[in-house]
């Protein structure tokens, strides 16, 4: 079984680039679009460091079909989550960066799951798979993480209810074995833990290891970060491992997981570079700023280096005390939204606001 | 529902009580004296410099200007005010809805004023609140309303249905919505839809001037382009540049013009700086683009036709389009409806006279020096407020 987490620096550096650089210049050829961009913005095709791999919005996604292979081998469209009204990003892959992303998902999490298929509680509801040919990032993770388990329960009704009488039976049918929860930060937050506090539910999910990603941004708003949650999770429903991960539906093989220690890790095939939310320039170790994800998986869009609206902290590189390699970081959130004076405005500023 | 004025009585009541007191006749001294006293205590407000211009252009001999100007056009005519004005303010340029008011105000009106929810300048609403409660205004006070409401509460129904003049303010999507609200059927409106605004520049003459005087230029470019972030309609947002040094004088001026917002110390944000790049690269995928060039304090996207998608597209907070041309005159077979300001450095009037009369669409209503762009004066739009706020009584 291969580790994505044991090249240091030194031996990661070269194959990320050459790999990128082989991307850049295969995208230019293939997506008009990104040819313009990468022509009219002034960038060079061939870097000579991950920094100067040029990288596009992640926005960029929501305003245009960015795509680098013929429409007709399309066998997949991501969408981003997004409220009503708002525009989604549009993901396209083909064969080949599907398989990509399915094989680098399995390496990424297998460190931590082992190479058994365990029994799986998917902490959301079926109803969100209903469409298979497009999928949200929500749908999406849950297809892909399905995979390392079996007998998959959805805890959650079709009007989001918790399953408590089904949670209960699959908990003891299952009972003395390692349980795979799988879900979304905010999913499990406020239908999960909130509703089991509500109807003063307890349970015990024994010897469970919890996957959740999706983003903390309406958590924030109730003050909790991952140590309030992991406590209050344990507490309250027994879950003793948990593990965030961060990624992006705009960057297939972008999967972030914490390791034992609480930090998020890079694998071999990914990056992330801290930015300068001012000017861009690239920073140390240590200051926070704009996370740029490089990943070598998207072939089939121009999505290989994503500037991100996040805000991170790189800690360090190659010597985070849990013993895997590469860089290890934290997310802080996102950055504020733009708010501009002007005068075009005074609708939004009403009702919608 | 959120009522700033009056304070001694709820909305429904004030409602229903406004058209009950008379109104001035244009220039009434009370309202001379009102806007001398406003004037007074804005141009004190040096940290805001859109505040200190507002209580510059009410400034006494500014009104006075006015009005003698506003007498020689209606010598022996018989102008009434129109009667209750209702003024819908733009969120974001905090001024607009004072401008509004004075100018209906002087022309007699009573006035109802919806100011934006977001109100994050609520500084320059107390000044004018205290203004409006001392007792020598009385008049003006039982004349005015002044409120915010949600547009799903019915408030403004009931206002579109006792006013006799309607203004929206706000962009399209505003003036939209609003327009669906029935108006009192002998009612006029004025609206104020999204416009896009440009600058012409003269490379020769950039080339031309000394060092004071091109930051001096600067100087004035900057508070058109950054008093509002760019997002003001009559901001400059395409940069036109004529003549046949287009390269050397961009050079020139650009690179003096980064130092300058650099000294400004002008606030970048990070959302904004993600957004200039990310409408910068969107726009290189369309042919009329040329290159784009994303610096730390502005983008610049070089066109070389300007459809209204890009104008559309346009984000603000520094993001410039530049379009070369020979002759001002070529400028015209790329100005659309929409056009409203053309801000200009380095021509003759005559120069400017052949443009306008060679536009054949509906654009470009104000062309003022650089450094006016932002001005606001009683004709906007191509309307004169004062004709608007007022009705002409023929008598034989």
């Amino acid at each position: 079984m291969t580790n994505p987490y044991h090249l240091t620096k030194a031996e990661k550096t070269p194959l990320l680039l050459e790999k990128l650089n082989v991307l850049t210049k295969f995208h230019v050829s293939q997506s008009t679009e990104y040819r313009s961009m990468i022509e009219k913005g002034g960038f060079q095709i061939t870097a000579n460091s991950l920094e100067e791999v040029p990288f596009l919005p992640v926005q960029l996604f929501k305003l245009l079909d960015l795509v680098s292979v013929p429409k007709e081998e399309v066998i997949k469209v991501l969408t981003s989550s997004g409220t009503t009204g708002q525009q989604v990003s549009k993901i396209y892959l083909d064969k080949e960066t599907s398989i990509a992303q399915t094989r680098t998902l399995v390496e990424v999490m297998k460190p931590l799951l082992g190479a058994k298929r365990l029994p799986m509680i998917i902490l959301d509801t079926k109803s969100i798979l209903k469409d298979r040919k497009s999928f949200s990032a929500r749908g999406a993770g849950i297809l892909g993480f399905s995979n390392f388990g079996r007998k998959h329960f959805y805890a959650l009704n079709d009007d989001m209810s918790l399953d408590v009488e089904g949670l209960k039976t699959y908990l003891e049918e299952y009972k003395g074995e390692r349980i795979l929860l799988f879900g979304f930060t905010f999913m499990i937050w406020q239908y999960v833990f909130k509703e089991s506090i509500k109807q003063g539910i307890k349970l015990d999910f024994g010897d469970s290891i919890l996957i959740h990603g999706g983003g903390w941004k309406k958590l924030k708003d109730e003050a909790v970060d991952s140590s309030v949650f992991n406590q209050l999770l344990h507490d309250q429903l027994g879950i003793r491992e948990v593990h965030n991960y961060y990624g992006m539906v705009e960057q297939v093989g972008s999967i972030f997981v914490e390791c034992s220690k609480g930090h998020l890790h890079t694998p071999q095939f990914a990056d992330v570079i801290i930015r300068d939310t001012l000017t861009f320039e690239p920073l140390s170790h240590g200051r926070q700023g704009l996370i740029q994800v490089l990943s070598e998986l998207p072939k089939s869009y121009p999505g290989h280096s994503l500037l991100t609206e996040d805000l991170g902290t790189i800690i360090g590189e190659d010597d985070c005390p849990c013993g895997w390699k590469g860089k290890y970081f934290t997310v802080a959130g996102r950055i504020p939204k733009a708010e501009l004076r002007g005068c075009s405005d005074t609708f939004q500023g009403g009702a919608r606001a | 529902m959120k009522l700033f004025w009056p304070i001694e009585m709820g909305f429904e009541q004030a409602i229903e009580e406004i058209n009950m007191n008379s109104t001035f006749t244009p220039f009434d001294k009370e309202v001379l004296l009102f806007t001398q006293a406003l004037s007074k205590t804005l141009v004190r407000m040096r940290q805001m410099p859109e505040v200190v211009a507002l209580g510059y252009w009410l400034r006494k001999a500014n009104i006075q200007e006015m009005k003698v100007k506003w007498e020689e056009q209606n010598k022996e005519r018989f102008i009434k005010p129109r009667g209750t004005v209702f003024h819908i303010a733009p969120s974001n340029v905090d001024t607009i809805f004072v401008y509004s008011w004075m100018l209906s105000l002087l022309a007699g009106n009573r006035n109802i004023i919806r100011v934006s929810g977001k109100g994050h300048s609520n500084v320059l609403l107390d000044l004018i609140l205290t203004e409006l409660a001392k007792p020598e205004f009385e008049k003006i006070a039982k004349q005015t309303i002044i409120c915010t409401y949600n547009y799903d509460e019915k408030f403004g129904e009931m206002i579109s249905e006792i006013c006799h003049t309607r203004v929206i303010w706000g962009g399209n999507d505003t003036v939209q919505t609003i327009r669906q609200i029935q108006l009192n059927p002998m009612a006029n409106e004025l609206a104020f839809p999204d416009r896009f605004s440009l600058a012409a520049i003269s490379a020769e003459a950039v080339l031309n001037l000394g060092e004071n005087e091109l930051n001096e230029l600067l100087d004035k470019f900057y508070n058109d382009v950054f008093w509002f972030d760019q997002m003001a309609c009559s901001s400059p947002r395409l940069i036109a540049w004529c003549g046949k040094q287009h390269e050397k004088a961009k050079v020139r001026f650009w690179s003096a013009f980064e130092n300058k917002v650099k000294n400004k110390r002008y606030e970048l944000m990070a959302a904004t700086q993600v957004l200039k790049y990310t409408t910068s690269l969107w726009l290189s995928t369309e042919t009329d683009v040329r290159d784009i060039e994303n610096g730390k304090y502005f983008s610049r996207v070089h066109v070389v036709d300007v459809p209204i998608e890009a104008r559309e597209r346009h984000c603000g907070g520094g993001l410039f389009f530049e379009y070369d041309v020979e002759h001002l005159s070529d400028l015209s077979k790329v100005i659309i409806d929409k056009d409203q300001t053309l801000a200009y450095f380095g021509f003759e009037h005559s120069t400017l006279q052949v443009l306008v009369d060679s536009i054949s669409t509906r654009g470009l209503d104000r062309i003022v020096p650089i450094g006016q762009a932002l001005n606001f004066d009683g004709v906007w739009d191509g309307q004169s407020f004062l004709k608007s706020f007022t009705r002409e009584v023929v008598i034989i």
